[in-house]
């Protein structure tokens, strides 16, 4: 691995935000938003040059300090860790952009919450730092980050609420957290290295192996909110500021699943079986259905939006049992494979674009109203033209409607069912799309009905609510480079390979 | 003889922790988990981690335990004893007459029982990797200090250690976050008490010698920036016990730099490497040893600052608030 | 039966004790307290591993990793701390009243 072209672009890519945010910390209220905006806009065009880099130069790695693993860490940029990035870079290009405004316009009552800049920067420079880490250890590290920073920002606006709903969150996290580094500790205890790819090339199958397997997994599921662990999201993404909410759902909780994925393909091919895939798969489809009707019987707005990620989520838990391989079947036979990792990358994309939309609309509805209670969505199509439209947009990408990301999604997520036989996966996804029609529906059908009472809609910034548009545009758009988009990411290792281990029965990758 | 010595220890902190969970008084919990502490610091002491003795006894022991006994002032007046009571029973004991409670409580019971069985034998049979030790050894003449921790800390793992001073950095924010930003300036009267004058007048210089001292040995031996950087923190508390606040007595910007330096000077080291054409934390192998010293030095000044406004902003939390001047 | 042996089953005894306090206590401070026991545990495989893992000295590595992980830690515990006595402040509150 350490033969692969380097790069200063995995070190920028963590290293600016942090300065960014540092430097901030000395500037007065106003100022601080202004810089924390400039920083924004200088690590979202660094992210798209760092991509472009590696469209053209392929994988390339870092190696801090010199030193090369197992004693020292390297980062590595893959196109998976590329395409995440660049993703974050997009959506909080636009969130940025959001919040800047939208802090401004409630400066006078609020004092225009200026941590929110340095929180934030910190924020990204975490997320950054976990898809381009390559160390257990080290991605620890970068999840304390994503989870001080996520709590902090969740508290924010300082209402109980959000401060019952923070603490929550912050004991999940750490929960999560010390269960992932007890995992840790168990495989640095047996292997003596750190490094993800060496650690899949020495890892024996054996009772600590599996016991590992568990916690990291249990671990990682309580931080991305899988059910049954996604008690503490609904209260804390609902109570939290408009752009925080959207930061932390499209976002914060795609770190833990990126963790996931990585090490379950990638380290822990030797203890994985057809029987740990199914399970997470059921936690995924149980997630789906529960999250979907969850949201379908709250009353208010935030909720619903807050419920249906976790159904969202459900859905990336359910490509797992589909990149098990059984005994016999290789990678390049199993054509379902491709399917269903287009099916992840873009579920992941496609719900960061609606749910930030989504989240960003609620926001200016508050704005608007003073509260988020759906009874009193009527005649928004007549008030708020162009945030109906937003979540409209956004609400036919999360059912999965054509032309949407999130059709293609969930038609990739299908036919990877189908090809690989698991088919008891397919009414999951089936219902799951009804019951999100069911909720993306009833708001529509308020906001297209009459109002009964004229003149409750306070006037709110349009750039706002064109901001919030162009992220439902985007879960459309994103369909555009698809084929590109598969190409790029099939040059990433992982990509397009399953879990063969128990077919080879040794250290997978490792023939 | 010296494993009967493991065996006691290894009950005693077993039996403190669960102690410190059931115990009916929140007094009892918060001593009893800093004697926790304490007794992992032992343990570590008979496993040849000094270093981690030593973080553990100053941090995770001490600026925590005064961060909870801090908190007490807040829960224990008003938070009647009976409640608390009552509420330990029903933790530790699901054969109460409640019972409602009955049933999850064995159910919990019950698993975790299960689940301690199988992580008792994941940590039984673990294989033995062979850790890094050799690896370390091979390289520690190239790394610019003698003593292996530090050289893993500053050097072969220094991008952790920059993302750690960060996270306690953010610690600070977040803090700031919960309860808005209010330690500066805030307008003590200097303590009236004459023996906690004398005692911070003599235990100021005390702390701030062994801190450096702490600091410098870290080159050949246990101790670094962590452990001084407590100390320092220390200090920092016991002033602002005293009724002399450090952030109140020194200009703004200061403050800030204080704060922020070690995060931000460990950074721009790191790009000036990348500028010199190496990679981020890449010494100049000449120079390893000098800029490792310099580092940790400001390193420490950050942490010792940033402790000490947790507990500033901590201590001042639910004073009223209009007696706290925002300055933002 | 090892020297590290003790240690290391003592430590996965401590990690579920943390679990199980998470759990079931009520209070926020044994909540966090119970966060900080469970991460005594995981530091106290890693420690007790690297000292079987000794040469000429025990292995640095873990070492390291356990120092940063108490400070980040403490870090959470510090902040969680803030969390609970706003909270307190706010409401009188001491524990989840909407406990699920």
């Amino acid at each position: 691995m350490t033969d692969l072209p380097t790069s200063p672009f995995p070190a920028l890519l963590v290293g600016l935000p942090i300065l960014l945010a540092t430097l901030s910390l000395f500037f007065s209220a106003r100022v601080k938003a202004l810089v924390g905006l400039t920083g924004c806009l200088l690590t979202a065009g660094l992210a798209l040059i760092a991509f472009f880099e590696v469209t053209q130069r392929g994988t390339v790695i870092h190696i801090l300090g010199g030193w090369e693993p197992p004693l020292g860490i390297l980062l590595r940029m893959d196109s998976l860790a590329a395409v995440f990035i660049a993703m974050t870079a997009v959506v909080g290009f636009f969130i940025s952009l959001y919040a800047w405004r939208y802090f401004r316009a409630q400066a006078a009552t609020t004092g225009g919450f200026p941590l929110f800049w340095p929180l934030w920067l910190f924020l990204w420079a975490g997320l950054n730092g976990l898809f381009l880490s390559n160390d257990l250890f080290n991605l620890f590290v970068t999840i304390e980050v994503i989870g001080i920073c996520a709590v902090a920002l969740a508290v924010l606006s300082g209402k109980t609420g959000a401060l019952f709903a923070g603490l929550r969150y912050l004991l999940a996290a750490i929960a999560g957290s010390m269960a992932y580094l007890f995992g840790v500790a168990l495989l640095y205890g047996s292997t003596g290295t750190l490094d993800l790819g060496l650690l899949g090339q020495v890892l024996e199958p054996g009772t600590t192996t599996t016991f590992s397997l568990l916690v990291i997994t249990l671990g990682l599921m309580i931080k991305m909110a899988g059910f049954p662990f996604h008690f503490w999201l609904p209260p804390a993404h609902s109570s939290a500021l408009a752009p925080v909410s959207a930061l932390l759902s499209a976002l914060v909780v795609k770190g833990a699943f990126y963790i996931l994925l990585r090490l379950w393909m990638e380290v822990f091919g030797v203890s994985i079986t057809y029987a740990a895939g199914q399970l997470i798969g059921l936690a995924g489809a149980v997630a789906v259905i529960w999250g979907s009707w969850q949201a379908f019987m709250q009353t208010s707005l935030k909720l619903i939006v807050a419920h249906s990620s976790v159904a969202q989520l459900g859905y990336l838990l359910m490509i797992f049992p589909l990149l098990i391989l059984a005994p016999g079947v290789t990678a390049d036979s199993a054509e379902w494979l491709s399917p269903t990792w287009t099916a992840g990358v873009y579920q992941v994309i496609a719900h960061a674009f609606a749910k930030a939309s989504f989240f960003l609309s609620a926001g200016l509805i508050i704005m608007a109203l003073g509260h988020d209670r759906i009874e009193s969505l009527r005649d928004l199509v007549g008030n708020m033209r162009i945030t109906a439209m937003a979540i409209s947009i956004a609400g036919v990408s999360l059912i999965g409607l054509p032309p949407s990301g999130g059709f293609m999604a969930k038609w990739m997520l299908l036919k990877g069912i189908f090809m690989s036989g698991q088919w008891w996966w397919a009414p999951v996804v089936l219902a799951g799309s009804l019951l999100t029609a069911g909720y993306v529906f009833m708001l529509l059908r308020l906001a297209f009905a009459p109002a009964r009472e004229i003149g409750t809609f306070r006037p709110v910034p349009k750039s706002l609510e064109v901001l919030a548009l162009l992220l439902a545009l985007g879960s459309f758009l994103i369909v555009l480079p698809a084929d590109y988009l598969i190409q790029f990411l099939e040059s990433s290792e992982v990509f397009g390979s399953g879990i063969e281990s128990i077919l080879k029965g040794g250290a997978y990758g490792n023939d | 003889m010296s494993v009967l010595i493991d065996i006691i220890l290894a009950i005693l902190a077993v039996y403190l922790a669960l102690q410190s969970l059931l115990a009916p008084r929140l007094t009892q919990s918060v001593f009893l988990f800093f004697a926790f502490g304490l007794a992992l610091a032992l343990a570590w002491i008979r496993l040849g981690a000094v270093d981690v003795a030593i973080t553990e006894a100053a941090i995770a022991a001490g600026f925590l335990g005064v961060l909870f006994l801090d908190a007490l002032r807040d829960f224990s007046p008003r938070g009647s004893e009976k409640k608390e009571n009552l509420e330990a029973v029903q933790n530790a004991l699901p054969k109460n007459n409640t019972k409602s409670l009955l049933l999850p409580g064995m159910a919990l019971m019950l698993g975790l029982g299960l689940f301690l069985l199988i992580a008792l034998e994941a940590v039984w049979k673990i294989p033995d990797g062979g850790g890094l030790t050799a690896a370390a050894e091979a390289l520690l003449p190239e790394s610019g200090v003698e003593h292996p921790v530090t050289a893993v800390l500053l050097n072969f793992r220094a991008y952790d250690t920059w993302l750690e001073i960060g996270v306690i950095l953010l610690g600070l924010l977040a803090v700031f976050a919960v309860g808005g930003i209010k330690i500066y300036r805030k307008p003590v009267m200097a303590t009236q008490d004459p023996l906690l004058r004398q005692v911070i007048l003599f235990f100021t210089p005390v702390l701030f010698l062994f801190g450096a001292f702490l600091l410098y040995i870290g080159k050949t031996g246990p101790g670094g920036a962590f452990q001084a950087a407590v100390l320092w923190g220390a200090i920092g508390i016991l002033l602002h016990l005293g009724g002399r606040p450090v952030f109140s007595m020194i200009p703004r910007w200061l403050g800030q730099l204080l704060l922020t330096i070690g995060l931000g000077f460990f950074l721009i080291l790191g790009f000036l490497f990348i500028a010199g054409g190496a990679t981020l934390f890449e010494y100049p192998p000449a120079h390893a040893g000098v800029l490792i010293l310099i580092v940790e030095t400001m390193a420490a000044i950050s942490i010792a600052a940033a402790l000490t406004a947790i507990f500033a902003n901590l201590n001042q939390m639910n004073e009223g608030p209009n007696e706290i001047e925002s300055t933002n | 039966m090892e020297t590290y042996q003790i240690y290391t089953l003592t430590s996965a005894v401590l990690f579920v004790i943390g679990i199980g306090g998470i759990f079931a206590s009520k209070h926020f401070i044994k909540k966090i307290i119970a966060t900080m026991i469970m991460g005594g545990g995981v530091f106290l495989t890693f420690v007790s591993l690297a000292e079987r893992d000794a040469l000429a000295f025990a292995d640095p590595v873990p070492h390291a990793l356990v120092i940063t992980g108490i400070v980040v830690a403490v870090a959470s515990a510090a902040f969680a701390l803030a969390l609970a006595r706003r909270i307190y402040q706010l409401t009188g509150e001491e524990s989840f009243t909407d406990d699920k």
